[in-house]
């Protein structure tokens, strides 16, 4: 009975992470879309007039974890602007969220591929499946 | 009974989790709140700029008539901008790259943030660095609000919060003659770095 109820409520918390559907959409729009483009290519509207390319989400954040995620939003990288002083740490997680929704377009994504990321955007998990390693740096761009 | 509850609230999880993925594209399709990077207004003027005081990105007093005598090539930024300022800022960078060593002792440039409850020093100095500015003849600056607001309305330029860290403001970028008065403007979110390279060039002794 208790571990029903336990289970009951982590689904009930996973259930509110997901449906900051339209937050994860705002910040996205709001703070990324102007050099990575609605698609996550790169191709934003101010793409072209900045001084380094901007990296395409499907090819950048797919190699990327979570965490090399999450550091990359809090403390900027290259010309992209360091949100950490400005987000709530629940924005920071919507704003993973997108990045890699985005970054799942135009590649054969199975549906268990996706829980990994959400459980560790939203619920803090010390700890991730996969490789952790940071990719490596090339050049300035955001 | 349970069990079906908790199947049910499981299947509900998962295909939440699905969904996003087109959501956010249609969604982002049809956001047209992104400026798209335009070629500047310029413009000639003759705008005497009062004095002020405001803190550089190492914490420091900064007194804006001390660059008497210089050629002065400022711009309104703030660092979580997504759009409008890493334009400005590349663009003042370019021009800072291309000054020649004997303009560089003659020409200062400014970076005034249009957001204090975020751009701190050691912010503004973090945000500089990752644009490769060079702090000789370069300073990024800010201050309370109550000190912030007379600059802005002095260079004519509009700021209004939005959300925090999400600012609109007036893209300017605005070159000044030695006694601080404002002699070109450029509204816009790409001036042209050659442009603004020439008219300084122009405020110069030797010109």
């Amino acid at each position: 009975m208790v571990l029903r109820i336990f289970a009951l409520a982590a689904l009930l918390s996973l259930q509110f992470a997901c449906s900051r559907n339209q937050e994860m959409k705002t910040l996205y729009a709001e703070r990324c879309l102007a050099c990575h483009g609605a698609s996550g290519r790169g191709d934003g509207p101010i793409a072209s007039s900045l001084p380094v390319p901007v990296p395409d989400f499907r090819l950048t954040v797919e190699r990327k974890s979570v965490r090399a995620i999450r550091k990359v939003i809090v403390d900027g990288k290259g010309i992209m602007p360091a949100y950490g002083p400005a987000l709530s740490r629940l924005e920071v997680q919507d704003m993973i969220r997108a990045v890699r929704v985005v970054s799942e377009e135009g590649r054969p994504v199975e549906w268990w591929e996706k829980i990994g990321p959400l459980l560790y955007a939203h619920c803090s998990l010390p700890w991730q499946f996969g490789d952790d390693e940071e990719e490596p740096q090339r050049g300035a761009g955001p | 009974m349970q069990q079906r509850g908790l199947g049910i609230v499981l299947a509900t999880v998962i295909l939440t989790a699905l969904v996003p993925a087109r959501e956010i594209r249609a969604a982002s399709h049809q956001s047209e709140s992104h400026p798209q990077a335009q070629e500047s207004g310029r413009s000639q003027v003759h705008l005497p700029i009062a004095d002020f005081s405001l803190t550089d990105q190492t914490g420091r007093p900064f007194r804006f008539q001390e660059l008497r005598g210089k050629v002065v090539l400022v711009t309104f930024i703030y660092t979580t901008c997504s759009d409008v300022c890493p334009l400005l800022t590349s663009r003042m960078v370019l021009v800072q790259r291309d000054l020649k060593g004997t303009e560089r002792s003659s020409v200062y440039l400014l970076g005034i943030t249009t957001d204090p409850e975020i751009d701190r020093p050691q912010i503004l100095k973090s945000y500089a660095g990752r644009y490769g500015v060079d702090f000789s003849n370069w300073s990024f600056l800010t201050g309370s609000p109550g000190e912030l607001a007379p600059v802005w309305k002095s260079f004519r330029v509009q700021v209004q919060r939005k959300a925090r860290g999400l600012v609109n403001h007036t893209p300017l970028t605005a070159l000044l003659d030695k006694a601080g008065i404002m002699r070109f403007a450029y509204f816009g979110t790409s001036p042209d770095h050659r442009s603004m390279l020439r008219d300084l060039r122009s405020l110069l002794p030797s010109s």
